[in-house]
């Protein structure tokens, strides 16, 4: 025995380490409900410590890198490179200034809609707090479009935080560790984020292919999508808050696997390849921040008079509702009411049956009224002689089109040129 | 024949260097394969873990060694990674069985041969790689083995200008 281990040692410590290894993979994966293999949502204790330590030992020369990277950034560009930054800012100030101004109207229109939203039970969570982080190494790998952050759970991060950029949405933390954090890029094919493009308010589901690029897949075919369409969050994955910008369209093209759907290819808006610092979105709430609602409180000032006025116009707005006819009409009983009448589209109301109708109730008019057999018609009651106008005066309706007779019997067809003799005194 | 044959007293010689490179170099593979992506982009046609990995498994002419440097790698790799532990590790635990063996058989000196290696071991790699993914796992996974053969290329070129240097950094018996 003891030569065969020695004669195949090689042999079998590769078996060895290969079973191990395979066993290991077993153990992280398994089958859902229709046959498909995935990841376990979380990782197993022991395959956790492996990420653990590797973390633990790339981390910190990566931190050192980019540490050494954005400091000879910061040399350069706070001491050295300071051509023509007078006039930038001056610039820049003029833009703060214009943009202060929009964000205060916007701010005022944005909170009308929350007070809505909230009347609609709809809510609608916005960004309340986001973390700065510095993106200091990745995967490695095109296969894993992961990279790290120099945050941890010792700041506050947790697992499926959105992360972004000014320019718009990255992807979201994966795994958290003391002092990093793994973020899953929007563009690895093990992502997917809800998204809805702007113009044609169609909806998707957005993931990255094997060339790291994004598209929203599955889509049905609709010639409306046209390339330089913007698209954004959808806010239906509970990790990026709605209306964040994802990118715009680049193509569309046709699903290979299914007639009739296409993917749309989608030009990120963030830079996902070359990253250095990014948001990451802590915390969200039904409410504006502080400095929203500060703003807000400008805006008030600011745009006093203007609020006030679209107060008024809202109340004269409720006012007119009041007043407008209903649908319901006081008259007729709840099974009967023409807001339950589902074979008109659109239902009128009725005026109140007369108490004693004569021939100016409406539905009555000479010549609308049966000849005989009418039950309804009063004992001695002289039948009215349709008379033929000589005058050319056009002659008004007897009655509404839609009234109906008071009796059961067939409505005769009324002429339309029936017109009483005199007027009633 | 005499550059793939075994013939010479110096191709059998195991070749040592000073721990610290044992601890370093590796290290610096896996810290600089997770940090260029970030500077070159998409670009990323190179695995500096396996052409370390390749490296030390020829020199040492070891199956074990080689084998327990290529799982080490490989699961060092996989826990960067947010994929399953273990997808890399098997991969690269092959690659340095294989390359260790071959390391015994044939002359590892030879530039041209060094480079012929890497680009065999590199799609070796990636195929143990996807076979283990898609077939062993039955994940999906898209693949385009242009890119494949583009890290091949890399990682052949960059142990050519690689694999001298370090050479200086072994043992030499006196």
């Amino acid at each position: 025995m003891e030569s065969f281990f020695t004669r195949y040692r090689n042999l079998i410590v590769l078996l060895t380490i290969l079973l191990v290894q395979i066993v290991g993979l077993a153990v992280q994966v398994r089958r859902t409900d229709e046959g498909r293999a995935t990841y376990e949502p979380k990782d197993p204790p022991g395959v956790r410590l492996i990420r653990l330590w590797g973390e633990a030992l790339v981390a910190p020369p990566e931190r050192g890198i980019q540490g050494t990277k954005m400091a000879v950034i910061g040399v350069w560009r706070n001491y050295l490179d300071l051509v023509h930054v007078r006039e930038q800012n001056q610039d820049l100030q003029k833009t703060i200034d214009r943009l202060r101004l929009e964000q205060a109207s916007l701010l005022e229109d944005a909170r009308q809609g929350e007070r809505l939203q909230e009347l609609l039970d709809f809510q609608h969570r916005y960004i309340y707090s986001t973390l700065a982080a510095q993106a200091i190494g990745s995967s490695g790998s095109d296969q894993s479009r992961v990279f790290y952050l120099d945050k941890g759970s010792n700041n506050g991060l947790r697992p499926d935080m959105a992360v972004i950029t000014a320019d718009g949405i990255v992807g979201k933390v994966r795994d958290v560790f003391p002092s990093t954090a793994q973020v899953l890029l929007v563009n690895d094919q093990t992502s997917g984020a809800g998204v809805i493009l702007e113009t044609t308010r169609i909806r998707g589901i957005l993931t990255g292919n094997a060339s790291g690029q994004l598209e929203v897949v599955r889509v049905s075919a609709d010639e409306r999508i046209k390339a330089g369409e913007k698209v954004l969050t959808a806010g239906g994955d509970l990790v990026f808050p709605r209306g964040l910008p994802v990118g715009e369209v680049e193509k569309v093209a046709r699903d290979p696997d299914r007639d009739g759907l296409i993917d749309v290819i989608v030009k990120p808006a963030a830079h996902l390849d070359r990253l250095d610092e990014v948001l990451v979105i802590t915390n969200t709430a039904p409410r504006f921040s502080p400095e929203e609602q500060q703003d807000l409180a400008t805006s008030e000032v600011v745009m006093g008079d203007d609020a006030t006025a679209i107060k008024d116009q809202l109340k004269a707005s409720q006012i007119m509702a009041e007043r407008l006819p209903g649908l319901i009409d006081p008259n007729l009983p709840p099974e009967q009411q023409p807001l339950l009448d589902t074979s008109n589209p659109n239902p009128v109301s009725h005026p109140p049956q007369a108490l004693r109708p004569d021939r100016f109730t409406p539905g009555n008019a000479p010549g609308t009224m049966p000849e005989s057999g009418d039950s309804s018609k009063p004992d001695g009651a002289e039948t009215p002689k349709t008379v033929t106008p000589t005058t050319g005066t056009k002659p008004k309706a007897a009655g509404p089109q839609t009234a109906r007779p008071r009796t059961g019997a067939p409505q005769a067809a009324a002429p339309a040129i029936a017109k009483p003799e005199r007027e009633p005194q | 024949m005499s550059v793939l044959g075994v013939n010479f007293r110096r191709d059998m010689e195991i070749r040592r260097y000073p721990v610290l490179v044992y601890a370093l170099l590796p290290l610096a593979a896996l810290v600089l394969q997770a940090w260029l992506p970030r500077v070159v982009g998409p670009y990323v046609w190179f695995d500096l873990p396996l052409v370390v990995t390749v490296y030390f498994a020829l020199g040492r002419r070891n199956p074990v060694q080689g084998t327990i440097m290529g799982a080490s790698m490989g699961l060092l790799e996989d826990a960067l990674s947010h994929h399953a532990i273990g997808v890399n590790g098997v991969a690269k635990t092959v690659v340095g069985f294989v390359a260790a063996s071959v390391g015994v058989r044939i002359d590892v000196e030879n530039h041209t041969i060094r480079l012929i290696l890497n680009f065999l071991l590199s799609l070796l790699s990636s195929a143990i790689f996807v076979f283990t993914y898609r077939v062993l796992l039955g994940l999906d996974l898209e693949w385009r083995w242009f890119t494949e053969l583009l890290r091949a290329v890399g990682n052949s070129l960059i142990a050519m200008v690689l694999f001298p240097l370090l050479d200086r950094l072994q043992i030499k018996e006196s």
